[in-house]
């Protein structure tokens, strides 16, 4: 935090504003998400890891120990399907929040082309027409809200098994095993990209703010359009 | 109920050390002839008495059955079929319970170590203890037999009376069953048995009869001799059963990838990280 962003009497300005807006420059910093964003991020967030952690085990027993985190296997099962119903939910609420500014524009697909995704990869790519969320996050976003309508579809059949015919049964039984394992791989590069590839993006999702230059880095046409230099 | 004096051949969910089977025990099963079942239900009322189940409550519906279907607190039914066959009524009646099979479709279903096994004589067993009531045999069972129970919050099903099989006992239907159709032994003996009472049908007018002991699932606990043996679905069994495809797809190859797929891509972004470190703004020197 820099001190530019105290007022006098000490209260931190940048968060105060960021209350309720976002995409403003204030004290020296760029609010990027406003609690609102970051309180359904992080809902999404640890209702899946609930759901993650409670899983596992049922799914296999290599992950059995991680039964004794909730207390046993019993309550692993107890707790799931209610902590998917509040992913579900949180999902829901998030898809509304944000399926506005992730539709892709034209000419984005281009940038999810297998050479694009590894030159942003390997960090050569120059960014310079990518706005406030780039096509890959984009991309994950649509991938979550898809995994959250699967989930909850084939795991509401998992759940009532004896209400569903057989072939529905099974079928849900591959598609909850099929859609979690995309979607952990998926997570796993979302966590990883969001903290240790890239500081001070994860900043944008606790305090809500992030400096000039990471915008410049991550996001120059939204950080042109922050900072008043494009339309 | 799990009873540990016996050892246990096959155990669900279990990665090592499942199976403590060490003495070689022979199969048991239970034969079941329908051409001679009188439709008494002396079988369910010793099934209730022996495990203390509590009478279900059910309702009228123009049957003998006592039950539509099995119940978590009713695991042996006595079913019955009318069917008209070459102009005539057949009144067929058939013991719905666990078949006990040798390749255990709940078994291999179940997400909860040791929550199913089968001991080392071929008896299929919950082991309450275990159980955390998800349900997946129910989806892994050819045959429709494991109920959810409400008040447990656990699986429930035909033991074989393990606890009487275990002490040298015959299971609790079979000491019940006033004609003889019933007989319990080794797995040998009740196929010899099925099958000589089968060769005896055939020379009754029954040529089509048959013994049920499908090798879909390697034979089952249950050998049934049907006097309609080519219509296996008259009596409500399935032809050819066997452990749904869906869950062996699921365990067997979409489990093992998957795991592959998670590590790989955890070890993927490791790799990354080693070869291209962080995307950073750095001042220009």
């Amino acid at each position: 935090m820099s001190v530019a962003s105290l007022d006098t009497h000490g209260a931190d300005v940048a968060v105060t504003a960021g209350r309720d807006r976002e995409d403003i420059v204030v004290g020296g910093e760029i609010v990027r998400h406003r609690r609102s964003s970051r309180f359904i991020h992080f809902a999404v967030a640890a209702t899946f890891i609930v759901c993650l952690l409670t899983g596992l085990p049922i799914w296999t027993p290599f992950f059995t120990w991680m039964a004794t985190l909730f207390g046993g296997l019993s309550f692993c099962r107890w707790l799931h399907p209610w902590a998917g119903i509040f992913f579900a939910v949180s999902s829901l609420v998030m898809f509304v929040h944000w399926a506005g500014q992730m539709t892709f524009e034209p000419g984005e697909k281009s940038w999810l082309s297998p050479k694009r995704l590894m030159s942003y990869l390997e960090y050569r790519d120059d960014n310079t027409d990518v706005g406030k969320y780039n096509p890959g996050q984009k991309l994950q976003f649509w991938c979550a809200i898809l995994a959250a309508v699967g989930l909850l579809a084939s795991g509401v059949v998992m759940w009532f098994p004896a209400s569903f015919p057989q072939i529905v049964r099974e079928l849900s039984i591959l598609l909850h095993s099929l859609t979690f394992i995309l979607f952990v791989m998926l997570i796993t590069w979302h966590v990883y990209l969001g903290t240790a590839a890239e500081p001070g993006t994860f900043h944008s999702m606790t305090r809500g703010t992030v400096t000039k230059a990471w915008a410049r880095l991550h996001h120059p046409k939204w950080y042109r359009q922050v900072m008043g230099l494009e339309k | 109920m799990s009873v540990h004096s016996l050892e246990i051949r096959r155990s669900s969910a279990s990665l090592l050390g499942g199976a403590t089977g060490m003495r070689a025990l022979p199969d048991v099963a239970k034969y079941v002839d329908t051409s001679t079942c009188i439709g008494c239900k002396a079988c369910e009322v010793a099934c209730q008495e022996w495990n203390d189940l509590a009478p279900v409550a059910t309702h009228q519906v123009g049957t003998y059955q006592t039950l539509p279907t099995l119940d978590a607190g009713f695991w042996n039914l006595i079913r019955f079929d009318e069917r008209e066959v070459d102009g005539g009524l057949k009144w067929l009646m058939r013991k719905d319970q666990c078949m006990h099979c040798a390749e255990p479709g709940c078994l291999e279903a179940c997400p909860a170590p040791g929550a199913i096994v089968q001991y080392a004589n071929g008896i299929v067993d919950v082991n309450p203890d275990n159980c955390i009531g998800c349900g997946y045999c129910e989806t892994g069972c050819p045959f429709d037999v494991p109920r959810f129970s409400a008040k447990t919050g656990k699986m429930a099903k035909c033991t074989l009376c393990v606890d009487r099989v275990s002490v040298g006992l015959e299971p609790a239907c079979i000491k019940a069953c006033p004609t003889g159709c019933l007989h319990f032994g080794t797995k040998e003996d009740m196929v010899a048995l099925g099958s000589a009472r089968v060769a005896q049908l055939k020379a009754n007018g029954f040529p089509q009869a048959a013994l049920y002991d499908p090798q879909g699932v390697g034979g089952t606990g249950v050998v049934t001799v049907l006097g309609f043996g080519d219509h296996p679905e008259w009596y409500g069994l399935a032809a050819n059963p066997h452990v749904p495809l869906g869950v062996k797809l699921w365990k067997n190859i979409l489990r093992p990838i998957g795991l592959i797929a998670i590590f790989g891509a955890l070890i993927g972004t490791v790799g990354h990280y080693f070869t291209y470190g962080k995307k950073e703004y750095r001042e220009e020197a």
